[in-house]
């Protein structure tokens, strides 16, 4: 059953959506870095990237590779990456363009901040639902890599920085980090096993 | 770990998704556990041997 009346992107695989995400991603990026677009239009730009979420989400279903707990944990992330991209927007835009006092502050950090406990909570309630023991092994094993990555780069990057050798950067990016480490451990182990 | 899980298969004419349906596991478990790559835990190789009819022991042996 469609659901748009755009007929080409359809029949297109997961990869191929996973790969424009990406593309897109790095574009925005290599924008903001070189200071082509502005804030809000990076912001704008990235959420309507997110929109990439959906094809793969249901790219995903089609294929019929996953088990209905994982395609619960999509939907959930879905949601939430979503809660993310909106809140982050909206906690910049207040942040930049008004004088907030520091509870408010708090307050708007809490906006993205939410979602990706959200995106936390979907992981945690995926391995609790799902019913196939190799795929919550895989997926186990995938986080303990994701998990490794993250002690590596933390810790390699916490010295050079401590004899400022490198800038410093934000904690939150321990979750994106992680989040690679999984994503990569995955398409190995299924790669792998195929 | 060594196992018939292919052979009891190929006997039974069964593709890996029909034996996942009978196991109520996705393909990716049958294939998985069908290559080695990874063993049942006892409730699952149990279920194996039930719908095999045959025991733990005939399908699954050491290396």
């Amino acid at each position: 059953m469609r659901v748009t009346g755009e007929s080409k992107p359809q029949g297109r695989s997961q990869g191929f959506w996973i790969g424009l995400f990406c593309a897109n991603i790095g574009a925005i990026v290599a924008w903001r870095v070189t200071d082509a677009i502005n804030s809000p239009t990076g912001t704008v730009l990235l959420a309507l990237t997110m929109l990439l979420l959906i094809p793969i989400v249901k790219a995903g279903e089609r294929s019929g590779c996953n088990s209905p707990a994982m395609r619960i944990y999509n939907r959930r992330v879905l949601i939430a990456s979503f809660g993310y991209v909106l809140g982050l927007g909206t906690a910049i835009s207040l942040w930049r363009n008004y004088d907030l006092a520091r509870p408010a502050i708090f307050a708007i950090s809490m906006l993205p901040v939410l979602p990706t406990f959200g995106m936390i909570w979907a992981m945690a309630r995926y391995l609790i639902e799902e019913e196939d023991e190799y795929l919550r092994y895989r997926t186990t094993m995938a986080a303990l890599v994701g998990l490794g990555g993250v002690l590596a780069i933390g810790i390699f990057w916490g010295f050079l920085e401590m004899f400022e050798l490198v800038p410093h950067i934000w904690s939150w990016w321990v979750l994106p980090v992680w989040a690679l480490g999984l994503a990569i451990a995955q398409l190995w182990m299924k790669v792998r096993a195929e | 770990m060594k196992n018939q899980l292919k052979v009891l298969r190929a006997m039974r004419d069964w593709s890996q998704q029909d034996l996942a349906e009978r196991l109520g596991v996705s393909r990716q478990s049958v294939n998985a556990i069908e290559t080695g790559k990874y063993d049942p835990s006892l409730p699952l190789a149990f279920k194996i041997a039930e719908v095999f009819e045959q025991t733990i022991e005939e399908i699954f042996q050491r290396d």
